[in-house]
């Protein structure tokens, strides 16, 4: 007996397991050939198009790190654009060369500590990660008491005080003037790549015994708590994996856009995860994945709106007006009418796609 | 710092509170009645003040009259965006009600700059409002000191409303138990929607005093006064009107008093000052999360 | 001894005392009851036990430790389950995963290692997995296992949430309105079944009930409460002969 529970116990098995699993056999190949379609799609895209293609797989990983907190939690933060900030300015920071660094802080000079750092990037997404992380768990251990619209409130004055105190430290972030000339690392392997990861590793989470923990939580607090359920144990978990992956997110479009500035991480930016996240459906991993890839994608074809063609994603100056008009009518609508967005808190799963795909032949055999 | 400067800043301080309780007072009523963060609030005061600003300058309309329409049709608008907004969804969980409220805020912002334009305008100066009056050496727009005063005899009138009136009964009903409320037969449709009418008029007075004293307009300008003065409302414990009124002076004095004492500082606080509202919202929410005046309750299982 | 005691607890909200001065004393595997005209103070005599509130006065002890202020996920896990008046599942869950999710509170392994999923947490699940099904096998549930919580006919749902309750491997249950909604062909299911499980599980069971005939029927001890204050305690034969009680529930001429 004890001989077969340390065999069961082992490294070995389990990845037996992992690869005898039919389902996980599936999912691995359909990994292989989305890289494939990336691989493709990389090779046949123009430099805009690529450029829309990194953002789709950016707000993947932006959506998803809200709706852990939002969907499946069902705690109501705001806070995103500030851990976005937090992450894109860790990053340049600690990848831009001592030249470009120099080069843009022509007001006041850089902080002496700062000035001569430069880590290769994957350093720097991951320390952008972890510095939001942390700043996740400061803010997370007091606000994550409240409820509902205060907590929400809150994490929305979290993320101004960040942008205001962005634009005030000039020796450290360059103040409003932004920094400019981050190092142009970032291509589709790094941002699919990631994001994939964070498909993967959300998928894990949710469906294990945390993931349903968050869901309990979610559908009722109290008794949750009555199940044993340490409320602020799993909210602050919840909380601080969300923010750094709002930390890798925001590196990641630093690294994209090529310039950052406070005003970039106004709540306009977590306005379009909202967006996004209500659009797919507030709980729903699929949905956030299709509706993250749609709504970008239509974000730049609404750009004929504004009547001028802008590369930048998020303007600095020139304010978006018609297409933001069509996006705030987007949600409206979609709250109003269709609040479970496009798959509630439903999930794409292989057994799913197996009873569909029966059914078709099913159908097509009474024809 | 001379005591010339600091009347001077005090009497700046009373005239921005003046307009960030009468914000706050619009946040807090909608509230009490229907436990919704109304965001699109600020746009409505954005509003009120482009209202005024186009009856003047394209319609040559006296000051008086541009007002007087200017809050007339917030109040409307007002009106109309909780018919459209929240009340379909007055059944939805919260979530989805303040998703909405988002939107509209959102939406009402971006048509502003689609109708309005992005460019800042100034609004029209008014001689009577503009004038440089001095009292023992202290000198300041008369704006600065007529701002307190309308706003004192608009809360006098607001007492009376909210305490003396059948309608202001109603409303403190449907505040303390929206489905008993109802099923004493009160309507609470026209109710919310007369809160809503009393909460924008308010802001569309604090609009154009507002335009009146910082006279650019762009149609972002309710943004951050809107989420400065709902945490006024949290501040002075949200529901209550005198607490509204006690968390915008905080506020208003607050500000700037950051901005009066950064002069004397060797750092420069100045840039904070939009932080500072935050800041309190966090300090306040963590030592007495239902504000100065709230009560605390407790949650039923 | 006593597995679960209330020393004097008394809650007030402002000026209102909801309950004072409640003493109970739970000896193990008794089942007890917990009676009272509305408004009487017994939810908040369980919140406060559960840990929801914390008494204004007086102190909670569970097999000699005192859990006063303790939280409630601490209370569950040390062994204090309960059920809810209005019905609170997770709605959204399954009936299966309502089960699953009241044992992740034994859950030794880490989130990361759940993520991964390490063989420890692998077979930590599997297990918790088969002991749900086994639970609800036992409650009659498991022809409704994969089915929306909600979705359930209320017997059902209030079953569930036993269940549930039972899930966290629980040494005392509190009840509140079991049978509330209940026929009386319901109810008798009901007495039988909280007697059955007493002795599966070796609980002591502690239950607020309006239904006379399930109180009477099932419970060993039974504490009265009118306007917060204990009026009167015993065995349902002293209960139902109590002058005070008598006049607690029909009312003084």
């Amino acid at each position: 007996m004890k001989e077969k529970t340390l065999r069961t116990l082992s490294w070995g098995w389990w990845l037996k397991n992992l690869v005898t699993n039919k389902n996980n056999l599936y999912t691995i190949i359909a990994i292989v050939f989305t890289l494939l379609i990336i691989g493709v799609l990389n090779n046949t895209l123009d430099n805009y198009q690529i450029r829309i293609f990194n953002l789709c797989a950016i707000y993947i990983i932006l959506a998803l790190s809200m709706n852990l907190i939002n969907g499946f939690v069902g705690l109501f933060s705001l806070g995103h654009a500030g851990f976005m900030a937090i992450g894109a300015y860790t990053c340049a920071l600690l990848t831009m060369s001592p030249e470009v660094k120099q080069m843009n802080f022509f007001l006041k000079p850089i902080v002496p500590w700062l000035a001569n750092v430069q880590l290769p990037f994957p350093a720097g997404v991951l320390i952008a990660g972890i510095m939001a992380a942390v700043a996740g768990a400061l803010i997370g251990a007091p606000v994550l008491r409240l409820k509902d619209d205060y907590l929400a409130i809150a994490t929305l004055g979290f993320a101004e005080i960040i942008r205001i105190v962005f634009t005030n430290l000039q020796s450290i972030t360059n103040g409003a003037l932004g920094l400019k000339g981050l190092p142009n690392t970032v291509n589709v392997w790094w941002t699919w790549g990631i994001a994939i990861a964070t498909i993967i590793f959300m998928i894990l989470l949710i469906k294990g015994s945390y993931g349903k923990a968050f869901k309990a939580i979610r559908e009722d607090e109290i008794a949750a708590e009555a199940m044993g359920i340490s409320l602020f144990k799993h909210k602050m978990m919840a909380f601080v994996i969300g923010s750094f992956l709002a930390g890798v997110g925001g590196a990641l479009l630093g690294h994209l856009m090529g310039t950052i500035d406070p005003l970039m991480f106004r709540f306009l930016l977590t306005f379009n995860i909202v967006l996004i996240v209500v659009f797919g459906g507030i709980g729903s991993i699929t949905g956030n994945v299709i509706s993250a890839v749609i709504v970008t994608i239509m974000m730049e074809i609404l750009r004929v709106l504004d009547g001028k063609m802008d590369f930048g994603f998020i303007e600095i100056q020139g304010i978006p007006g018609l297409r933001m008009v069509m996006f705030s009518l987007i949600l409206m609508i979609v709250i109003l009418y269709w609040q479970r967005g496009l798959m509630g808190t439903k999930e794409f799963s292989w057994s799913w796609l197996g009873k569909i795909s029966r059914r078709v032949v099913f159908r097509t055999k009474d024809c | 710092m001379s005591l010339n400067i600091f009347m001077q800043q005090l009497v700046n301080a009373a005239s921005l509170g003046s307009l960030y309780a009468l914000l706050a007072i619009g946040y807090t009523m909608v509230y009490g009645i229907l436990r919704l963060i109304n965001f699109a609030h600020g746009d409505i005061f954005m509003l009120s003040t482009y209202i005024a600003f186009y009856a003047m300058t394209s319609f040559l309309l006296p000051w008086y009259i541009s007002f007087a329409i200017a809050i007339i049709l917030t109040i409307l608008f007002g009106i109309l965006l909780e018919r459209g907004a929240y009340r379909p969804l007055r059944n939805s969980p919260r979530i989805s009600i303040m998703i909405s409220a988002i939107a509209a805020s959102f939406l009402i912002e971006n048509l502003a700059i689609v109708i309005f334009g992005g460019r800042p305008k100034a609004f029209p100066s008014v001689p009577a409002f503009s004038k440089i009056i001095s009292i023992s050496g202290v000198s300041t727009s008369s704006i600065s000191v007529i701002i307190p005063i309308v706003t004192f005899i608009v809360l006098i009138l607001l007492g009376y409303i909210v305490n003396q009136t059948k309608m202001g009964m109603a409303m403190r009903a449907v505040s303390k138990d929206y489905e008993a409320a109802r099923l004493m037969g009160i309507n609470v449709n026209t109710v919310i929607s007369f809160t809503f009418g009393i909460g924008s008029g308010l802001a569309a007075i604090g609009g154009v005093m507002w335009g009146l004293k910082y006279p650019q307009l762009i149609p972002l300008m309710g943004l951050m006064p809107g989420l400065k003065c709902f945490i006024a409302a949290v501040v002075g414990g949200i529901g209550d009107i005198k607490g509204a009124v006690i968390g915008g002076f905080i506020l208003g004095f607050g500000e700037i008093m950051i901005v009066a004492v950064s002069a004397f500082l060797p750092y420069d606080l100045s840039g904070y000052r939009d932080a500072f509202a935050f800041v309190l919202l966090i300090a306040i929410l963590l030592l007495k999360p239902s504000g100065i005046m709230g009560k605390s309750s407790v949650e039923k299982v | 001894m006593a597995i679960l005691k209330t020393d004097n607890i008394t809650m007030q909200f402002g000026g209102l005392t909801a309950v004072s001065d409640l003493k109970i004393e739970l000896e193990k595997n008794q089942i007890a009851g917990l009676i009272g005209p509305n408004g009487a103070g017994k939810t908040t005599a369980f919140n406060m036990i559960t840990g929801v509130y914390v008494p204004t006065k007086g102190k909670i002890f569970y097999n000699d430790m005192d859990i006063t202020m303790k939280k409630p996920h601490e209370i569950t896990k040390l062994g204090i389950a309960r059920t809810f008046q209005n019905i609170r599942l997770f709605k959204e869950l399954s009936v299966l995963d309502n089960v699953f999710v009241a044992n992740h509170l034994r859950l030794k392994s880490n989130w990361v290692s759940s993520v991964i999923r390490t063989p420890q947490y692998t077979l930590k699940e599997k297990e918790m997995h088969e002991k749900s099904l086994d639970l609800l096998e036992k409650v009659g549930l498991i022809d409704v296992k994969d089915e929306d919580s909600y979705s359930l006919p209320y017997g059902m749902q209030r079953r569930l949430e036993i269940a549930r309750a039972l899930a966290t491997k629980p040494e005392v249950l509190l009840l509140d309105e079991p049978a509330a909604g209940m026929n009386p062909q319901e109810s008798q299911d009901l007495m039988s079944f909280i007697s059955r499980i007493r002795d599966e599980f070796n609980l002591t069971i502690l239950m607020i009930e309006h239904h006379m005939q399930v109180v009477m029927g099932i419970c060993e001890k039974i504490y009265v409460l009118d306007y917060g204050v204990t009026i009167a305690q015993g065995n349902p034969f002293e209960i139902q002969n109590n002058q005070k009680v008598i006049e607690a529930y029909l009312g003084v001429d």
